[in-house]
Formats: C-alpha cells, structure tokens, sequence
C-alpha cells in the first residue's frame, strides 16, 4: 500500500522537486504551500514533512499543534535552520529533523526509520539473517527450525529497541535508560550481561555475531 | 519639593520646640501649684517687695493728720488683706498703738534704743520690715509693716530645692529624646526598607519598585528608584528585542543561502539519473560535495560571527563527558564507516565530569571530527581515547592523516578550528594540537 506524506514547504522550487522525488520512491505525497486547514486531511496521513520557515503560522507551531492532535503521526522536519537551538527546539515535538541542504537518499531513509517506528510500515514479519521476527505478536522463530526463541521480558525489550532504530547506532545509555528507565552507571556491567545471553539466543556464533553488531567503545547496532 | 513635605521641616520643628521648650515648660510646671496650693496662691501678694512698699507708703500718706482711731482702722483693714503680715504703729510720743498680732518683742514705749534694735534687726537678719512716716511727716509717728523672709523670697526654681522639679526635668528630657528617636528611626526603618528592596531581585533579574506613600526626601528616593527600574526594565526589554531580531536576522540568512543550495543539490541528484559521461557525473560529484561544504561554511561562519561578537550564549554545567563522547561518536560513526575509517575508541571505565555546554562541546566535535573525515581521509584512521596524564583527563583525538601544514588542506578548516578555540577558551579548557606528515593528535583538558 502506498504511504501518504503531507508535504508543507513554501519553496516551490524545493518543493516541486521533493514531491517528485519522493513519488518515484513510491510514496503518495501530497504538498501544501502553508500550514492552514490541514487537520481535516491528518486522518489518513502517516508523515509529516514540515518546513520550518513558512508565511503565516510557522512549523514549530504547527508541528506542536499536530503533535498533540495526532501523537500517533511522525513528524519530520525539514528546514535550512542549522542551528542547535532550531534543531532542539524542533526534536521537542517532531521526531527527526533534517537540515538543507539535504541528500534525497538520506531523507528518504530517514522517512522509512519513521514509518518503522511508528508502524506505519507493518511487514508481516523482519527477516534477520536465520530469525523471523513477528514484533506485533512479540515471536521470534528461527527459520532454519521452525522453532520459537524465548527471550526474557529484558532481553527481548533489548532487542526490539534496537529493532525499532534500524540501522541506527545506539549508546549503551540510551539503551540501558529505554530498558529499565533508570539513569545508567558508568561502568555498570549490567547491559553487557543481558547482551550476552541474548545474543546466545539469536545468533549463529555468540562469539561473532552478525545480528547485533557491537560498535567498539560506543554501543550496538542491529542492520536491517 | 515643597517645604511642608521636607523632612528638614519637620526636623528643624523638633528643635525649635526643643529650644522653646524650657520658658515654656517651667511654667507649665508651676502652673498647678499655683492654682491648687491655697497657700502660694496668698503668697504671692507679698512677692513683689517693692509693690509692697509703694503701697505702705501710699498708706501712710493717706494718713496724714488722721486720728489715731481712723489709724487703727485702717490698718486693721490691711491688716484683712495681708493676714501673714505683722502690723504696727507707734505715735509721736514714741508709744506703741495697734499691735496686730500682739507681740510682746514690740516694745510699748520706744526709747532710742529700742529704735536703733529694730532697725538693725530689720535690716540684717529679721524679717521684711517697711518704716513708713505717718503723713510722710515724722513728727506723726510711724507705721510699720513685716512679713518674714520666707514669704517675699520669690518662689524656688533650683533643682537642689525642688526633686520633683529634677524628675519633671528629667520626663521632658526624655520626652524631647523619645520624638527625636521617633524621628530618625522612622527615617532610618523606610531607608532599610528602600536597601532591601534594592538588593532583592524579581523574577526579570531587575528589582521590584517599591511603594512610595510619602513624598519626602526619602520617598523621592523611593521615586528616582522607581524610575531607574523603568529605564532597566525597558533597556533590558530593548535587549531582549533585539536578541531576538537578531537570531531572527541570522535564521533568515541562514535559509536565503541555504534554500538555493538546496535546490541546486536536489537537481544534481536529479542529474544522476540522465544518461551522463563519466566526466560528467563526476562534476556532478563535485558540485554535491562542495554544495555540503558550503552549507556547513555557511554554519561556520554564522558561529563564528556570533562567538567573536559574544552573542552565542553559553550554558556551563557539570557534564559526563564519556557519555557526550559516546553520544557524539554514535552519530559520527556511519559517516567514518562510509569513508573507510578504522574508529578506534577507548573511554574511561569512570565517569569523568567536566564543567562544559554540552551543546558547545557536541559543536567542538563535530568540527573536529568533520576536520579528520575532509582532511585526514588518507589515514582511514581515527581515534578517540581517555587518558590520565599528570593526575589530569585528557581527551585525545588522533588521525594518521598528512598533517595539518600539509598544505592540502581545503579552505573552510581554519574557520572550523577557530571556531573551537574561542569555544574551548569560552568553557575554559585547554587543548593542543600536535601535527606531523605522519598524524595528527587533538588534546583536550580542563584548564588548571
């Protein structure tokens, strides 16, 4: 099915161009000019693709006011504000943020991240090397077997944390603080432990695992 | 303002009547005596001795030629008048008259000597006594009045006399010291008032004004205090105005120059998918890279106009710099993979603070590791490590890059290590840079 993306860009060059690109990509876009009377449409939207600089109501606001209607809905912004605070400021409510001048790869990658996340995009199951994994029915089978994975309540919240930010390297206080919603400790071994026993039941060789790619020094990573 | 406002007024009031204060008070108090004490009330007709003798005198002049009965009543009538008196006459043949009282140390028959005696006893140690000629005439005879001393001395005012009069003296004093206190207390009190309100700072970082209720001096301070908070107020307002148009001002430029690289980078993309010569989509390659590197001179340049002007606020805090290392590296690290680089990190087991913006010091980062990405690409190197060196952490950066003076470098780099030495200055941390063809190593520290 193809995804519907609401466009708001002010540019027509820009967005001219946009819209066709991501057409090609697949997607159904529909582009707006400015942020009025959009709400109507949000019902069968699944991303936003919001400019920051706009005539009359700008994207922060916007963004904020359809975040509250529609917290169900990605939000991506995408605007020539570089700056820290812009970009701060805009992550608040919008759950990505792409500065221009952009690669049009990049951006599209980051809408399918998006679409994941939110399960917008419900494959049946995400096929990792020999691992058929089934996130809505929380089942993990190995295909080679037919068998079904048993993952602890942590470990298999370790896992689908990493599964929901493919591709994404994730420090292992970010993933510490999203398992167990506590502050991590320097130095706490905790994580590691529960990595350890989790890769022996999902990978191949636990002593080079190919799922769940370690990152030396920063964190881990799952490829999809 | 006006005179009836001034404190000088009021103050200058209090001394005038502190200065009054004593004629005006003395009487006050004898004021009661006189008028409840029966006895100082008599006493008074014979205060003023020569009153007295004028009258004696005018008396004894009416007299003149009269008979010894008319004498006898006459006196006897002033006698009514001056009941503390003693009153006597004696006729020319030296014989005494009329006594009143009856006295026996009044001789009946006066002989010379008995003149003499009384004379010197009235004028030295007796009591008041008036002499007066019958008719102004001494063939007549004479009349005599006396009153004893303690009746024509006028009344006391020493203090060694009277206690009552000391501890009167005593309460006005203390009257006069209890108005003065009231006085300058109450001036003191509202200028602590005014101190306080000076030193506490409302919710803006400006002072609240403060109510001003009087109109003198104090309350003009109260008044010119007022009125500097407006200023401040509206200066600070002013600001703040412009902070914003500013960032305002700097987020417009931003977008004019980015919009149109924006649009020149998608149509190179665009580009890509017609049918080119290799010579072409490698000019096409070009003109994508430098369109990025030119978004991110824009950046710089923006940053480094602010940081040289001041205008880029910093907020220090205890920091975990592990933590913003591993943060920072995460999202580097698929831009070194894509280039080839082996990443190479080593941080501390410890939590390691320092006192950073952790916005500024990501910022720091990024440029130096934007730094090695353009120019140390050779090296497909990096490394990023914690280190203790004499009793400090070191964070240190390392590529095995040709070198900072390689002199290949692109432009846009200066700008870039610039912009994290007026960071790095601003956070108070020191770093050093050692460069040669083979690598170059990044240290960072805090400042001792």
């Amino acid at each position: 099915m193809r995804k519907n993306l609401l466009y708001i860009e002010d540019d027509r060059e820009i967005g001219d161009w946009l819209s066709e690109n991501l057409i090609e990509r697949g997607y159904h876009v529909t582009w707006l000019t400015s942020g009025e009377k959009i709400t109507d449409q949000m019902e069968k939207i699944d991303l936003v693709i919001l400019d920051i600089m706009l005539p009359g109501l700008d994207g922060f606001s916007i963004g904020q006011r359809l975040k509250k209607d529609f917290p169900k809905t990605p939000i991506l912004l995408l605007s020539a504000r570089s700056s820290i605070e812009d970009k701060l400021h805009g992550l608040t409510f919008a759950d990505d943020y792409v500065t221009k001048p952009f690669h049009p790869d990049e951006l599209a990658a980051r809408i399918e991240v998006l679409l994941r996340r939110f399960e917008k995009l419900s494959p049946a199951f995400i096929q990792l090397a020999h691992l058929q994994i089934y996130l809505d029915q929380n089942r993990i089978l190995d295909s080679r077997t037919n068998n079904e994975i048993i993952l602890t309540g942590k470990q298999f919240q370790i896992f689908t944390y990493l599964l929901r930010h493919p591709n994404q390297i994730l420090t292992k206080e970010q993933i510490y603080e999203a398992v167990w919603e506590s502050p991590y400790i320097e130095g706490d071994k905790t994580l590691m432990v529960h990595i350890r026993h989790l890769r022996e039941k999902i990978e191949e060789n636990p002593s080079h695992p190919q799922i769940i790619e370690t990152i030396r020094g920063i964190g881990y990573r799952v490829r999809q | 303002m006006k005179f009836r406002n001034s404190l000088l007024t009021k103050y200058l009031l209090i001394i005038s009547a502190a200065l009054v204060l004593w004629p005006i008070v003395l009487p006050v108090y004898y004021l009661p005596k006189h008028f409840l004490d029966k006895d100082s009330k008599e006493k008074i007709i014979y205060m003023d001795t020569q009153e007295l003798e004028r009258m004696w005198h005018r008396e004894a002049k009416k007299l003149n030629g009269a008979t010894s009965d008319k004498i006898d009543k006459r006196l006897r009538t002033l006698k009514r008048q001056y009941s503390k008196a003693m009153i006597f006459w004696v006729d020319a043949n030296g014989k005494t008259k009329l006594k009143l009282p009856n006295r026996r140390n009044i001789p009946n028959k006066w002989t010379l000597h008995d003149s003499v005696e009384f004379m010197k006893k009235s004028v030295g140690t007796g009591p008041f006594t008036i002499v007066a000629y019958i008719g102004g005439d001494s063939n007549q005879g004479f009349m005599v009045f006396q009153v004893p001393h303690s009746l024509t001395d006028p009344l006391s005012i020493s203090v060694n006399d009277d206690v009552y009069l000391l501890l009167y003296g005593f309460l006005v004093f203390v009257l006069f010291l209890f108005i003065s206190w009231l006085f300058f207390s109450k001036i003191r009190r509202r200028l602590v008032q005014l101190q306080t309100a000076m030193t506490e700072v409302g919710e803006n970082g400006i002072p609240n004004k403060v109510a001003v209720s009087r109109l003198d001096e104090v309350g003009q301070l109260g008044l010119s205090f007022n009125h500097m908070i407006d200023e401040l107020t509206k200066s600070r307002m002013r600001e703040q105005e412009e902070e914003v148009l500013r960032k305002q001002l700097i987020a417009n430029i931003s977008h004019d120059l980015r919009t149109p690289l924006t649009i020149i980078r998608g149509h190179a993309y665009s580009l890509q998918k017609e049918s080119l010569s290799l010579k072409g989509k490698e000019s096409l390659h070009l003109i994508e890279s430098k369109v990025d590197l030119l978004g991110q001179l824009f950046d710089n340049l923006l940053a480094y106009t602010l940081l040289s002007a001041g205008k880029y606020t910093m907020e220090q805090k205890k920091t975990d710099m592990v933590r913003l290392l591993r943060a920072s590296l995460a999202s580097w690290y698929p831009v070194f993979e894509k280039e080839g680089f082996e990443v190479d990190v080593r941080l501390s087991e410890k939590v390691l603070i320092w006192n950073v913006d952790p916005q500024w010091f990501t910022r720091v980062l990024d440029n130096l590791f934007q730094n090695v990405v353009r120019h140390a690409k050779s090296g497909r190197y990096i490394s990023v490590h914690t280190e203790e060196q004499e009793g400090k952490n070191v964070i240190i950066i390392e590529d095995k890059g040709p070198g900072i003076n390689s002199g290949s470098q692109e432009k846009g780099a200066e700008m870039g290590l610039s912009i994290v030495s007026l960071m790095l200055k601003e956070m108070n941390l020191d770093w050093k840079i050692e460069s040669s063809s083979s690598g170059t190593r990044i240290y960072l520290l805090e400042k001792s």
